[in-house]
């Protein structure tokens, strides 16, 4: 196991409140004693959960917007290895890939780059002016850099060497060219044309194996003449029908206060149901149930001749092949994976619709010409081991000893340019089977605002002044601003209700934890003590994955005022100053301390 | 949403004007309730229709793409790395992989693989609710490329999700994803249009069940299920691996824990899906081409005999997640055992399997005995096969085998045993079992003779012609004079439920269960209607009438369809 280093999570607010309550068999008993904790253990926290760096802040409605609660709106669609801009009206057409010269290899998924493919005499002569004179020579493969597999593998081989998706297209692998759906058409035209054998031509045509695109073709074609012909009304089930002016509703209309006279002799001749596909031309495939071919091959290839799950889940629908229950299976029928676009979104707040993010709309820049994160307007956390028990020798550095009263230090820093109030609330002990002991020293306090940085170095004296200004800081005048204080140990010690330390913009609070011991065999004895509740059973099944995690669930809650402006003035007017609004944020959000260790 | 609220009066008798519609001919007064009030519908609603997103959803895996469009666009699984937290990236440690053992305790193995399991008491809704977002989100970012302005929905569901499921998924999709409608649609029904076919019979070899169901006219008449599915053979395949895995290691009497797992749920079921394969049927060439019901295509007896006893070779079967990595050398045909296991298990007598867990064979041969003769005739000439595990190589054409097997040994008479067998083979009641032993589409043509009978409307039915079928003619009229396959075992290929679903939304032909956003929101599942209650005819003529603007959601009434059936 890597280290851990100490981390938190911010629930958005916007996930349902139904999130807060605890899961599963321990809910009764939870709920009555405290309602609405948060538990960061349940399932479904993990997907209210996230970084404050994945998190945006809308300015109008003061709230927390997380990738769940914001309304997209695409920029530009782009290829993510060409770079190269895609129109959206080809989106539809061509669909979600890239279809110019972009693969991925099917193996690595590494990209593949266009190389051409020399005779064997070329290469083994050393002239290099002939390679510099004529790199067109010859056919062209893809080859992967990273894992050296080439289209050869797959018997594909390119004339050009642009406009690869094009060709790819064309080809079956093994090199065998595929024909459009045109080409299908005109040859069989040709066939009827050429020999009077109509017969043997259609009989031919009812065996046929369609590859997808053409057997779905072949069904649409099917379906709508099929429907045409058989819906009552004549109606062609096309958009025109929809309006008056079409005579598709005139005619009906007309049927329809003529007592339907008007249409009978048409509608007798044509009614029917659809009758059901009878050969491939209207898309009906006969399933070729006889695999022994590819049994076959399995045996001798064994494993390595087989794809992955994961090289299959990543393989494009190939269209161009006979249906293959929705998979390939051996390496012989891989494919390169064309890129798969990407778009460039901008975001909005889906309340207010003000654009809390927007990119560039170039593609070679990264730049944002919106983005109001998360970070520069709530306080950011982090958390740092102060006073921790070591470990034995043999566990790593960040394992908490069980039982052993460890302290961290929560440091809050604050972006904005307002001084904040924060009140912080955690459980008295953490949710889950393994209850560990939270307390908060310093559960209410204020940080100063994010003011100029200059104005601080400037007034020196002035912050010492303020930072031993009465209630709060600690007693140490001594140390300078970078002194840190956990060296001094016994010196500096944490009491209750004040904070540690404080500077500029930041403030750190202690928090200290007893984490429960892991032991299974304890388990009833703590589960009683620290549930309450009339638990039947108790859960004693092994270590779940992340159980020896110590999280704390935390409610912040942060207040500041700042000077109202607009409508909104007059909400809140009962602070000192007259024109100050007061503004609150209040989430949930989850602090991971460390690894208990079972000992 | 897009429908004039205003106009929603629901009209009592607006259901029987539409029974009446014109297309009878001469049927009376016809009525001029006939345009719905959705002609009148704003034409923003047609806007809506530019992007119609077919999701089709799997105890597995998602699936999503345009309607219109031959193949989904983007294929989701769903995975216990898409239930973590936004951020986390473990997955990317080095020593990620080996961890598994302790992941896979608690939740069960390999259940996070999954989307929800059809017991829901142990199940947490809003954790299918998310997991289906967090999907789908993923699948309109990567896949689509859309933005998230509401689209509507066409939903491929299962048609036997408990209720309570079918609610949380629609909420999750009006809550998250504003559609103005979703429409659902059931797999089977799906598949058949797919297939270009009418009835089909549908084996579904899917993850949790295989579910047999018969399609006749586009309506399920019959369905039953096994339990013996894909996760059946990952746990056979888990079984047998780790059988193999303690011989290699020298101690093949450790009888280990049920519960224990020795390999990782992802290495079984890459294994099985890579490896594991089906062997062909004993009876596979023994096709009598006389015999009318199993026609089998056609096929070299030798080639297939021959092919079993071939490779003797073993193969190298790499391993993981064991304790240590270890490579088992399994011959081939040790590695069709869990497939063996799984789907047939044929050293076991048919009277010892319940009913959740027949041999697939079986399954199927009973189904299609429980179908009415004309039914039957159809479906069984129209099998579809489908799911994750129509993908074993070889186990389509056993199953296939094995069913033509049991009709011809049997025939299509559900009683058997000995008792049967000596009234058949009685001399003294020769007369009587020939009528008994019917079988088929020949059952009409076999008793030219039986007029003689002491039955008296024998006797009438068979000698008058037949009356005049209004529908049948109907039937008969659309078709051209090429025959339909009847009565004979034949695979269809589908181009699968996602598809067909496509082609019906493209087609614009509607659903029977369409859900609109406000209404839901409002009533929920509750305030569906029983789809009888529903007339169908009222959708179903919307499809020439306004079938663009739906006319049936604005009014009162509306329903989920079978999904709604308690």
């Amino acid at each position: 196991m890597a280290p851990l280093t100490p981390y938190t999570f911010i629930q958005c607010p916007c996930s349902d409140p139904s999130t807060l309550a605890r899961s599963g068999d321990a809910a009764p008993s939870d709920v009555d004693d405290d309602g609405r904790t948060f538990d960061p253990r349940a399932p479904r926290a993990n997907f209210s959960l996230y970084p404050l760096e994945y998190l945006l802040y809308c300015e109008d409605c003061h709230q927390i917007r997380c990738p769940r609660c914001v309304a997209e709106e695409i920029v530009t669609y782009y290829c993510p290895n060409c770079l190269f801009e895609v129109p959206s009206s080809n989106l539809k057409s061509e669909g979600n890939r890239c279809t110019r010269s972009c693969f991925q290899c099917p193996i690595c998924i590494g990209p593949l780059s266009v190389t051409s493919l020399e005779s064997q005499p070329d290469s083994s002569l050393l002239a290099a002016p002939d390679h510099t004179a004529a790199p067109q020579a010859g056919p062209y493969i893809l080859t992967c850099s990273y894992c050296n597999w080439s289209s050869t593998e797959v018997g594909i081989r390119f004339d050009k060497p642009n406009s690869i998706h094009a060709q790819l297209a064309k080809l079956r692998n093994g090199g065998e060219v595929r024909l459009t759906a045109k080409e299908r058409k005109e040859r069989r035209k040709e066939a009827l044309q050429s020999g009077p054998l109509g017969a043997p031509a259609a009989s031919e045509g009812e065996n046929e194996d369609l590859d997808i695109e053409t057997q779905f073709a072949n069904l649409k074609t099917f379906y709508q003449t099929q429907l045409a012909d058989s819906s009552p009304g004549g109606n062609g089930l096309s958009l025109g029908d929809l309006g008056f002016a079409s005579p598709n509703s005139l005619t009906r209309i007309m049927s329809i206060y003529t007592g339907g006279t008007l249409h009978d002799k048409k509608a007798k001749s044509r009614v029917g149901t659809m009758r059901e596909a009878l050969d491939s031309d209207e898309g009906l495939q006969i399933a070729d149930l006889d695999e022994m071919d590819a049994i076959k091959m399995l045996h001798e290839e064994g494993c390595d001749g087989t794809l992955s799950t994961e090289q299959i889940r990543n393989q494009p629908p190939h269209l161009g092949e006979v249906h293959l229950h929705g998979r390939s299976r051996f390496t012989s029928e891989l494919r390169p994976i064309p890129y798969l676009l990407r778009t460039k979104r901008s975001k909005r707040c889906p309340i207010c619709r003000h654009i809390i993010s927007k990119p560039e709309p170039k593609m070679q820049s990264t730049r944002f010409r919106i983005r109001l994160v998360a970070g520069s307007y709530i306080p950011s956390i982090t958390v740092r081991p102060l006073n921790v028990p070591g470990g034995t020798p043999t566990a790593p550095p960040d394992t908490l000893r069980p039982l052993q009263p460890a302290q961290f230090l929560l440091t809050f820093k604050n972006p904005i340019f307002e001084t904040v109030r924060v009140t912080l609330a955690t459980p008295a002990t953490t949710p889950g089977r393994f209850a560990s002991k939270v307390t908060v020293l310093c559960p209410q306090f204020h940080i100063d605002a994010n003011t100029d940085v200059w104005d601080e170095a400037l007034k020196d004296n002035d912050r010492d002044r303020r930072r031993r200004k009465g209630d709060d800081g600690p007693s140490q005048s001594s140390s300078s601003a970078s002194a840190q204080p956990q060296g001094q140990g016994g010196v500096h010690q944490a009491e209750a209700g004040k904070i540690w330390e404080r500077g500029r913009n930041w403030v750190s609070i202690v928090v200290e934890v007893i984490p429960s011991s892991l032991r299974l065999d304890l388990l009833p004895l703590t589960a009683k003590l620290v549930g309450g509740g009339a638990e039947a059973k108790v859960d004693v099944s092994p270590l779940k994955e992340d159980e020896d995690l110590l999280e704390i669930p935390m409610f912040v809650r942060i207040e500041w005022e700042v000077d109202g402006g607009g409508d909104e003035v007059g909400a809140a007017p009962s602070r000192d100053r007259e024109a100050k609004e007061k503004r609150e944020l209040a989430y949930w959000c989850v602090l991971g301390l460390g690894r208990v260790g079972q000992a | 949403m897009s429908m004039p609220m205003g106009s929603a009066t629901p009209l009592p008798h607006r259901s029987v004007t539409n029974i009446k519609s014109p297309t009878g001919g001469g049927s009376g007064p016809s009525t001029p309730m006939r345009s719905l009030g959705s002609n009148f519908g704003s034409p923003s609603s047609l806007r809506a229709e530019e992007d119609l997103i077919v999701i089709e959803f799997g105890t597995r895996k998602l699936q999503v793409g345009f309607a219109g469009d031959s193949a989904p666009r983007g294929v989701i699984w769903f995975s216990p790395e898409q239930q973590r937290r936004v951020g986390d990236f473990r997955i990317w440690q080095t020593d990620y992989q080996n961890d598994w053992r302790k992941r896979s305790y608690g939740n069960q193995w390999g259940r996070d693989h999954e989307l929800w399991q059809s017991d829901v008491r142990g199940l947490e809704l809003g954790l299918v609710g998310d997991k289906i977002e967090r999907a789908l989100r993923e699948a309109f970012t990567k896949y689509l490329l859309i933005d998230s302005r509401p689209r509507r929905l066409v939903c491929v569901l299962p048609s036997d999700l408990p209720i309570p499921m079918l609610s949380v998924t629609l909420d999750t999709l009006f809550n998250r994803f504003q559609p103005p409608t979703v429409a659902l649609l059931s797999p089977p029904v799906a598949l058949a249009v797919g297939a270009g076919i009418r009835s089909a019979f549908i084996i579904d070899l899917g993850w949790s069940e295989t579910v047999v169901t018969s399609i006749y006219e586009y309506r399920e008449v019959h369905t039953s299920r096994s339990i013996r599915g894909g996760r059946m053979l990952t746990e056979e395949t888990h079984k047998f691996l780790a059988k193999h895995l303690a011989v290699a290691q020298g101690e093949p009497d450790c009888k280990s824990n049920e519960n224990e797992h020795e390999l990782s749920f992802e290495e079984c079921e890459e294994i099985a899906s890579r490896l594991v394969w089906c062997k062909p049927s004993r009876y596979t060439a023994a096709a009598q081409p006389d015999d009318g019901l199993a026609t089998v295509q056609e096929q070299d007896e030798s080639d297939i005999r021959g092919q079993p006893s071939a490779p003797s070779t073993a193969i190298p079967v790499p391993l993981k997640s064991a304790a240590s990595p270890i490579t088992l050398e399994l011959s081939c045909d040790q590695l069709a055992e869990p497939c063996e296991n799984t789907f047939f298990d044929l050293e076991l007598l048919p009277s010892s399997f319940d009913d959740h867990e027949l041999p697939l064979h079986m399954l199927v041969y009973r189904s299609l005995l429980q179908l009415p003769l004309d039914v039957r005739a159809t479906c069984m000439s129209r099998i579809i096969f489908t799911g994750g595990c129509a993908s074993v190589l070889g186990l389509r054409r056993r199953i296939f085998d094995e069913v033509s097997h049991l009709a011809r040994e049997r025939g299509w008479d559900p009683v058997q045993g000995k008792a049967v067998e000596q009234l058949r083979t009685n001399p003294l009641l020769k007369k009587r079992g020939t009528r008994q032993a019917g079988s088929g589409p020949t059952w009409v043509e076999s008793q030219p003779g039986s007029g003689e009978e002491q039955d008296g409307v024998w006797h009438d039915a068979a000698n008058t012609t037949p009356e005049v079928d209004p529908v049948e003619e109907q039937l008969r009229r659309g078709s051209d004079k090429r025959p339909r396959v009847y009565g004979e075992m034949r695979a269809v290929e589908s181009l699968g439920a996602w598809s067909g679903a496509s082609m019906i939304s493209y087609l614009k032909a509607p659903s029977i269960a369409t859900v609109d956003r406000d209404i839901w929101l409002q009533q929920g599942a509750a305030g569906a209607s029983r789809p009888s209650d529903i007339d169908p005819k009222t959708q179903r003529q919307s499809l020439g009438a306004g079938g663009l603007i739906r006319g049936t959601a604005s009014g009162g009434a509306w329903t989920l369809g079978v999904w709604g059936a308690a």
